[in-house]
């Protein structure tokens, strides 16, 4: 190879070229491209800017903007309101959750129920993921998991229909136990917390499940391998070992489970009776009706949240704890 | 090439929050030239490449190329290309898409781009690959295209950050050879950086030698290696026996010291230390020579053989000099000499020109 | 000891398979039942709700309509939710840590709040329930999930790919363009099936932004409320069919091109 001279003097002669170019030497060398590209790239901080512009406005007022609006609503005695209509601060908004008891139940059932299922959820969650992550060949762990993940492909409202056909009076569940002389007369699953329960479980099952299996599929099998030469029973291993070391997946995952738990409106309206009223009913409920009960469920929403975050806070700093005090 | 430097490094320093990389370096590279930095990790040279790049702006100083001021360029801007640590293919394109790359955002034409890629390809032996992606080919093939994409668009400066890093003992020296070859041949400048001091000795026209930040001696292989500068130089080329004595003054051309009773001479490369300081010299281990009575040298002592240790070509043996605290020299021989030499008293020595004294 | 464990939790994990298929299986089985009255046992068995089904105008026109909003929102927040990553992913830079919290703030909002806080904003906004809302919900809604899943991938880019790219000659856009985005794809298409899958599925937030027009998940609610029956279940059987096999797909499609791209 010789010294090309020609090759270097193309470089400073960008649309100098004479025959045909590929696509992206015919852009760099496109006047209005070189131009926009100068203005953007004069310099790290105008790159900076220019990229973190668009997000930034973004996420204030789509993300936060929503937020922040629903907490200004709920603050004022009357919204929607008329063009040039008054419209004044208030608490009254809160005030009336605390001062009417009707509203206290379905608020600490919503919470409880949230708290049981979540439980529930991470009881039979954390065996499925054990297994995979410890029992399971790597490939065979992909396939496995992918089978639990087609059922969650499919929509809420339609597994709260399934659940309805499993649990109803002449559902799967009291046909098998007739046949088998259990029961004369089917058992009244449905409309109930059970009912609920097993719904509520079905749908969050996942983002407990993929939490687990990651801090469990983290875990080198060697730890419990010294454990065991130390001469730790099975029992002991799992309850001083892997337990501890997957404590920040439990944390994720009951975090996740009981934000999306509290937030269910459907399941519990087809699922549930009278006596399983939520609270998301309970806020869907003004605004439903026309005219200006909207700055209720704006407050609603806020306590029912502002509650969530705060059980959700206080138990992860109690997990954190928790792991503090295992490693010290 | 005009008679000014095609790099001329002004002063430059970087710092990364409280940890200083590089410290006021001022350098000038030639038209030509195969300049290695060495040195060990954190020492700079990856900084100074990084900078030469476009990739890190110096906090302080200009970097001038080719006559003109790059300091605040960005990296597409300079007519400087890399071969990266880990070569950087880009996965999704073959190994002609790859090498076209920056002949296709110079702007050339289809033609121009077919003729240069031909041209580069069958001067690294890379035409029976062109429509491979980089995924199907070996480690020693990568690094040839990663070559031809940096050598493809004729760059005024070529950096090449360890690249036989990632290379099998046995194929590193082979790519060594080459790589020394088609420098000649291209006439290009390059600009190495390496860890590995027997690279850069086997490669270089001339070594930086770097140590926190800055320069600890720069001059072609064979100066680095029998002269250093300092103790720091020597220990980190090759093997050597250094001996810690008291300056004590000069003779003629030679520098004086003295080594548990026993006068030395050697010379200074860094500069004659003060009379009475204490002072390290360096003599390499091929520069012992064994003798059964007192040669006509500057510098002898007598020892007693205590180790072998066969290398196949050569011996290394270390000898427990007689009238020291224990102090031991190592020394090279071919492997008849280190049998013939025997268990008695013997008398080794070296010249003064074997010895540097050197700067902490 | 340790056989009896495995062949325990093995047990578990057989038995959690069922709790999640049966309940789906016995709506498909039902949706084949020769009978207005749902429930069990089926003695006979027909195609008549699926026939029915696919000559109601009223449901095409639904799932179509459902379709759209879910095509349009993905297309939203898979530029948004991308940006979004490549800003997070770049460098680093005072108020990191509150950007990454905003943009996952939609995906932990619990449902029903999520939802009546859009409402409230979309009437702020000047935006009618209706298709326009319902995107534009979907597509807030959906954000964090293409941002987490491109950081992710993105995380994994050598910094030397871009290096390398600029140092031939590509400005900032370029090497974004050549480089990034077409290492991006496999993350971006998964994300966007993901978005696809959530769109069509979601039910709360198309429930309180629509107008007269239901979505598929608000029609087959409004169905429910009124009594079961077995047209429903052949509607959730082909709306089940449809998101599983695009779901497997994606799946499978992303783990093919996650391995090639390997270097």
């Amino acid at each position: 190879m010789t010294y090309d001279a020609s090759v270097r003097k193309d470089s400073d002669g960008l649309s100098r070229a004479t025959g045909d170019r590929p696509f992206w030497g015919r852009l760099a060398g496109w006047g209005p491209y070189r131009a926009f590209a100068a203005l953007v790239t004069a310099s790290p901080r105008r790159q900076f800017v220019i990229l973190a512009t668009f997000p930034i406005l973004w996420l204030l007022t789509q993300h936060l903007g929503p937020m922040l609006q629903m907490l200004r609503v709920s603050l004022v005695d009357a919204y929607p309101v008329a063009q040039d209509a008054p419209q004044a601060f208030t608490f009254d908004n809160y005030l009336r959750f605390f001062g009417d008891r009707i509203f206290w139940m379905p608020f600490f059932r919503t919470l409880t129920f949230a708290a049981v299922f979540t439980f529930c959820t991470l009881i039979i969650t954390y065996p499925v993921a054990y297994f995979l992550a410890r029992h399971v060949s790597r490939r065979n762990q992909m396939l496995m998991l992918l089978l639990l993940l087609i059922p969650f492909w499919v929509g809420e409202i339609v597994r709260t229909y399934a659940i309805m056909i499993l649990l109803g009076n002449t559902g799967a569940v009291n046909l098998v136990l007739k046949w088998f002389g259990f029961i004369d007369r089917p058992i009244p699953f449905m409309y109930t917390s059970f009912s609920m329960g097993i719904g509520i479980v079905y749908l969050t099952a996942l983002y407990m499940l993929l939490p687990l299996y990651s801090a469990l599929e983290k875990l080198p099998k060697s730890y419990n391998e010294a454990a065991a030469d130390l001469g730790a029973g099975a029992w002991t291993r799992f309850r001083r070992v892997t337990l501890p070391l997957t404590l920040e997946g439990i944390s994720s995952g009951c975090t996740l489970v009981f934000l999306i738990s509290t937030g269910f409106y459907a399941t519990p309206v087809l699922l549930g009776g009278p006596s399983t009223t939520v609270f998301a009913e309970t806020i869907a409920g003004f605004f439903h009706v026309a005219g200006d009960e909207w700055p209720t469920g704006a407050a609603f929403a806020v306590i029912m949240f502002v509650a969530a975050l705060l059980i959700t806070g206080v138990f992860q700093r109690l997990m954190k704890a928790l792991r503090k005090g295992d490693t010290a | 090439m005009s008679a000014s430097p095609l790099v001329h490094i002004d002063g430059i320093s970087k710092r990364f929050g409280d940890a200083v990389a590089l410290e006021h370096l001022s350098l000038d590279i030639a038209q030509g030239e195969f300049v290695t930095f060495l040195g060990p990790s954190g020492c700079g040279k990856s900084t100074t490449l990084r900078i030469l790049g476009g990739f890190e702006r110096p906090d302080t100083g200009r970097v001038i190329l080719d006559g003109e001021d790059v300091t605040m360029q960005p990296p597409e801007k300079r007519h400087v290309n890399m071969v990266f640590q880990d070569y950087a293919l880009f996965p999704h394109m073959t190994v002609r898409q790859n090498i076209s790359f920056a002949l296709e955002l110079k702007g050339m034409d289809k033609t121009g781009i077919a003729r240069r890629l031909d041209e580069i390809m069958s001067f690294l032996e890379l035409d029976a690959y062109g429509d491979r992606y980089p995924g199907q080919l070996s480690g020693g093939q990568r690094q040839r295209v990663a070559l031809a994409r940096a050598l493809a668009p004729d760059p005024a400066l070529l950096l090449l950050d360890e690249p036989l890093g990632a290379l099998d003992a046995k194929l590193r020296g082979q790519v060594q050879r080459e790589l020394k070859s088609i420098q000649r041949q291209t006439h290009k400048t390059f600009f190495f950086v390496t860890h590995d001091q027997e690279e850069a000795l086997t490669m270089s026209d001339r070594i930086v030698v770097m140590n926190h930040g800055r320069v600890e001696q720069d001059g072609t292989p064979e100066e680095l290696y029998f002269h250093p500068a300092s103790r720091f130089v020597a220990e980190f080329i090759g093997e050597t026996n250094l001996l810690s004595g008291k300056m004590r003054g000069v003779e003629g051309e030679a520098v004086v010291m003295e080594w548990f009773g026993q006068t030395l001479r050697g010379h200074a490369p860094s500069g004659v230390p003060a009379e009475g300081a204490p002072i390290t010299a360096s003599v390499r281990l091929e520069k012992l020579g064994f003798h059964s009575s007192r040669p006509d040298l500057p510098n002898a002592v007598q020892g007693r053989v205590i180790n072998r240790t066969f290398l196949g070509s050569r011996m290394a043996v270390d000898l427990l000099v007689e009238q020291t605290d224990g102090a031991k020299l190592r020394a090279f021989v071919d492997a008849e000499t280190g049998q013939a030499i025997g268990d008695d008293l013997v008398w080794a020595a070296w010249d003064s020109d074997s010895m540097a004294v050197l700067r902490d | 000891m340790n056989r009896g464990n495995r062949i325990a939790l093995a047990c578990v994990y057989w038995a959690f398979v069922l709790y999640v298929f049966v309940p789906l299986i016995l709506m498909i089985l039902m949706g084949f039942k020769d009978s207005k009255f749902i429930g069990f046992p089926i003695r006979s068995w027909t195609l008549d709700w699926y026939t029915g089904v696919f000559s109601d105008a009223e449901v095409l026109y639904t799932f179509g309509y459902s379709v759209v909003i879910a095509v349009l929102s993905t297309l939203i927040s898979v530029i948004v939710g991308t940006w979004i990553a490549v800003l997070l992913e770049g460098r680093r830079f005072w108020g990191r840590a509150v950007t990454f919290g905003l943009m996952v703030l939609p995906a932990l909002v619990p449902g029903i709040i999520s939802a009546i806080a859009f409402r409230i904003y979309a009437r702020w906004l000047g935006i009618e329930p209706g298709m326009g809302a319902i995107v534009w919900a979907h597509a807030v809604h959906n954000v964090p999930f293409v941002s987490l899943v491109v950081m992710a991938r993105l995380s994994t880019l050598p910094k030397s790919q871009i290096e390398a790219a600029r140092d031939l000659g590509a400005d900032p856009l370029i090497a974004f363009l050549r480089i990034t985005l077409p290492y991006l794809v496999p993350a971006i298409l998964g994300a966007s099936v993901f978005c696809l899958l959530l769109s069509f599925d979601d039910f709360v937030r198309s429930f309180f932004l629509g107008g007269y027009e239901p979505t598929l998940p608000v029609l087959i609610f409004a169905m429910l409320r009124s009594g079961m029956s077995p047209e429903i279940n052949a509607i959730a059987t082909v709306a089940l069919v449809l998101t599983a096999a695009i779901g497997i797909w994606a799946e499978r499609f992303t783990r093919r091109t996650n391995k090639e791209s390997q270097i």
